[in-house]
């Protein structure tokens, strides 16, 4: 009934992409995973803490193989970016790489001109590349050129809740596009995710969404269900809106 | 030996890439190994010596969106 999403050339069983980080425990973390369905999940690259070096190690907890996607976070140039990546590619756990460069810290809005340099250079090497950026739709299509096997448009920023702040772009990025479009960031609520699918994502990223929700592991199923009924109701073809009425029951008997 | 170890000082008795990774008792499968801004495949720690001085980052997977 719904076309798997494929992400250079890996077919993957769940258009939910899904973050790691700010769970209550590992505990509640493997179980809104397995709640959710979600093959890919998401990383960030740090320093091993040399005091505790058991503390972050995030693998130790994760039971399943998944497609691991690493993000560059804490990048602020395209050449810190590249760097986490390649650090990442040599764990031996994956090729795929999410760039995330800003320089904001207060918005963490991410910088379109380092975002595609290093699109374009660690395609170049062979990373399977899905860049977080803006809702624009140029640099959208820029990053797409620069071969990205998928590109991932924020919602709104990262860890708000705000949801999709312009709907309009998002769709405009799923029409023109041709590789996956996954929005990313900003994302709130299981109506969130039914909007972005409906509006023609491929997919989403999620993460404070289900690790700061009251019940991570609820939350989690929720969106499960929410991808599937926006995939839906994408494929079915919404009304067009209009302005008066039209009466659903017959007028004259 | 003193080395920089993740930005830190550290004054340890090794020879090669591999007694560092061993001494912080880390899992050799989750950690990566940069040395002087160079990263060193694991393959490799055994016959990469250290040296004073040098600057070794180990880094791994943390939780992140």
């Amino acid at each position: 009934m719904m076309n798997a999403l494929t992400i250079a050339g890996k077919q993957l069983s769940s258009r939910l992409f899904l973050g790691t980080g700010r769970y209550p425990n590992p505990y509640i973390q493997n179980k809104a995973i397995e709640a959710s369905e979600a093959e890919v999940l998401t990383f960030a690259i740090r320093r091993v803490n040399l005091s505790a070096p058991d503390e972050d190690a995030i693998l130790q907890h994760i039971e399943k193989p998944f497609q691991y996607l690493p993000n560059t976070s804490g990048a602020t140039s395209a050449e810190e970016a590249i760097r986490i990546a390649r650090l990442a590619k040599a764990s031996g756990l994956s090729d795929w790489i999410k760039i995330e460069v800003s320089q904001d810290e207060k918005m963490l809005i991410p910088d379109p001109i380092e975002t595609l340099k290093a699109t374009e250079i660690l395609a170049e090497e062979g990373f399977i590349v899905l860049p977080y950026t803006s809702d624009d739709p140029a640099i959208c299509y820029r990053l797409q050129e620069a071969g990205a096997a998928a590109v991932m448009p924020g919602g709104s920023p990262i860890g708000t809740g705000l949801g999709i702040l312009n709907p309009y772009n998002i769709e405009r990025i799923t029409e023109k596009l041709t590789v996956p479009v996954i929005v990313d960031a900003g994302l709130g609520s299981a109506a969130d995710v039914t909007q972005a699918m409906e509006l023609g994502a491929d997919g989403v990223l999620l993460n404070t969404a289900i690790a700061k929700a009251r019940n991570p592991v609820m939350m989690a199923e929720a969106v499960k269900y929410a991808i599937h009924a926006g995939r839906l109701s994408y494929m079915a073809g919404r009304i067009p809106k209009k302005k008066y009425a039209t009466a659903s029951s017959p007028v004259q008997n | 030996m003193r080395l920089q170890i993740n930005g830190e000082e550290h004054e340890l008795d090794v020879v090669t890439l591999k007694d560092v990774v061993k001494h912080f008792s880390l899992q050799e499968g989750l950690v990566v190994t940069e040395v002087d801004g160079i990263i060193v495949d694991r393959l490799h720690w055994i016959d990469t010596n250290v040296h004073d001085g040098m600057r070794i980052e180990l880094v791994h997977f943390v939780g992140g969106g």
